[in-house]
């Protein structure tokens, strides 16, 4: 703590961000009018908030207009990452089968033309029963569905690229009022940025984890340090006893400038409403520099400094 | 340097068939070699040299400073770099290519762009019958690419095709799109009889609307939306202009066929 910055009252600790790299992909969900593109959006990153137990991560990147969607019609681009290429084969389909195919007027398209392929309506055009249509519009191959409002019309694949997942910011507030009104500025403000999603609920988690657990079969579990219920039981808390309520904000990119520049601005939008506001200090979770190769410098991003 | 100009000297007395003759094989050869290499005139080969006079150019592209109407295969299994043929072509233009661009500025004969895999068949003129199509004897027509033609086409045209795009800004002549197995043709102008008679799948866009084209007794009128396809499609069409560059503002009706070869096919009528 010694190391700690002060602005506008916030306490911004030497720490760091410690996140691992990803595979990710993009698809653009258009629909008749945005409620339906929403609507499949939304369930399709629905139970998407970590590998741990979600098998990817995914949200709502932005908003799209018509003129920026293959269709001319309003649309969401939609991030996912996972583990592995493999497995993030598997949650797109399965997601985009059950949640986009099924949602009425919808179509879905690649949001990112160059990298390893993999299936996007390419299996799920079984669905036809042999009515499906293949389409190749310029040198990409389409599939059209007939389904009971027409046809779902899915490009046959999307690309994979390296992602990064993992960044996080730990806002420390006085009290959960505070904590909540800092966590949905910061993450407000990363919204605005392109190549990013913030996967949990609104969000923002309030269940930070550390690595590991007392009981084997669990790999991660409660971050005690940083659990106000645990103040005075834990001997190595990093609260105060002012500080009575944490949340975490997990940030995915598709690159580490990406990530590090959502760090930023969240960390920008909870300095801006300062400790007046009820926001005591930011940290960042990390692992000792065993978890991920990125390395997000709290401080050093606030400075306009990269990442190591 | 490999590109080259050719004028022709005369006229053949007997068609000349110029395959072999593409910027791929002429790539590295020395103007000894070029004027050395062998085409077929009626039953003899003859040098190039004695048909045509030969300059090199800057560019790496063929030019043909000539009326080829006479000659056939121009552009036969092209594979590669830019011809470019100032006047007309005979039969057989564009044949099994694979890549590049041929660009014609006259008319074509029969079977332009038969077989065509790949690149891009551009003629300003007219194409005679069977443009698209496949080789007498052949199962697929042409399976990727595109060809466009500025004027109008014969009979036949798209017949089997398979895959690539095929576009007419005037008119097609009877049997449009017969046995088509997959693909698209855009037509500008009026089809004749038989319009996709049948074809197993693909889809045929008429931007003259319901006027230029009766469909079949073996289409059905589709009710369903299929908008999305449509600007996909109508989007990727408007870059060749003409006829086309308005089709993702117009609404369409479409008609399913033909229901005697499954039914997987499309006839759409753009209307303003």
């Amino acid at each position: 703590m010694s190391d700690a910055l002060l602005r506008n009252g916030v306490t911004i600790d030497d720490s760091f961000a410690e996140a691992f790299p990803m595979k990710a992909t993009r698809i653009v969900i258009t629909a008749h009018n945005l409620t339906w593109a929403r609507h499949a959006a939304v369930a399709a990153t629905g139970f998407a908030t970590s590998v741990i137990g979600c098998g990817c991560e995914a949200g709502i990147e932005r908003e799209l207009g018509p003129g920026e969607t293959p269709d001319g019609r309003p649309g969401l681009a939609v991030l996912f990452f996972s583990m592995s290429g493999k497995e993030l084969a598997k949650q797109v389909e399965r997601r985009v089968g059950q949640c986009v195919l099924t949602c009425p007027t919808t179509a879905v398209f690649a949001g990112i033309q160059v990298g390893e392929a993999i299936a996007l309506g390419k299996n799920l055009r079984f669905f036809g029963d042999g009515w499906q249509i293949s389409k190749v519009i310029d040198g990409v191959r389409y599939w059209r569905i007939p389904v009971m409002d027409g046809e779902f019309v899915a490009q046959e694949t999307t690309a994979v690229v390296k992602g990064v997942g993992g960044g996080n910011l730990l806002l420390l507030c006085r009290d959960t009022d505070t904590a909540l009104a800092v966590a949905e500025a910061a993450v407000l403000a990363m919204k605005a940025l392109p190549n990013v999603v913030m996967p949990f609920p609104g969000g923002v988690v309030r269940s930070g984890s550390k690595v590991g657990s007392k009981y084997a079969a669990l790999s991660a579990s409660t971050n005690d340090a940083f659990c106000p219920s645990l103040y005075g039981l834990v001997d190595h808390s990093e609260l105060t006893p002012h500080t009575r309520c944490v949340m975490e904000i997990v940030i995915d990119g598709l690159t580490e400038a990406d990530v590090g520049a959502a760090m930023r601005a969240g960390m920008q939008a909870g300095i801006a409403i300062g400790v007046a506001g009820g926001l005591l200090r930011i940290s960042a979770g990390n692992y000792g520099g065993k978890l991920g190769p990125f390395h997000f410098h709290l401080q050093k991003l606030l400075a306009g400094g990269g990442v190591e | 340097m490999s590109g080259w100009r050719f004028t022709l000297k005369q006229a053949p007395a007997l068609r000349v068939d110029l395959r072999g003759i593409t910027p791929t094989a002429l790539e590295g050869l020395s103007a000894a070699d070029v004027e050395r290499l062998p085409v077929g005139c009626g039953n003899a080969m003859l040098a190039l040299a004695e048909l045509f006079g030969i300059e090199t150019l800057t560019s790496d592209a063929l030019v043909f400073d000539a009326d080829l109407a006479r000659f056939d295969r121009v552009g036969w299994h092209m594979s590669g770099g830019l011809m470019r043929v100032e006047g007309s072509v005979g039969h057989h233009a564009g044949g099994c290519m694979s890549a590049g661009e041929l660009v014609v500025k006259g008319d074509a004969g029969a079977l332009a762009a038969c077989e065509m895999a790949g690149g891009t068949l551009t003629v300003e003129g007219h194409v005679g019958d069977f443009a698209a199509s496949t080789l007498p004897g052949s199962m697929d027509g042409m399976r990727g690419g595109s060809l466009v033609v500025k004027g109008h086409a014969g009979a036949r045209f798209g017949d089997r095709m398979r895959r690539g795009s095929a576009l007419v800004f005037g008119d097609a002549g009877d049997f449009l799109a017969s046995r088509m197995v997959a693909g698209t043709i855009a037509v500008g102008g009026r089809a004749g009889a038989h319009a996709g008679y049948g074809m197993r799948r693909g889809s045929v866009v008429f931007a003259a609307g319901p006027a230029a084209v009766q469909p079949g007794p073996t289409f059905v009128p589709a009710i369903a939306d299929a908008g999305v396809i449509w600007q996909l499609l109508a989007r990727d069409l408007a870059r060749h202009g003409g006829p086309f560059a308005r089709l993702a503002t117009m609404r369409i009706e479409r008609h399913l066929g033909d229901v005697a070869a499954g039914g997987k096919g499309e006839l759409i009528l753009a209307a303003p």
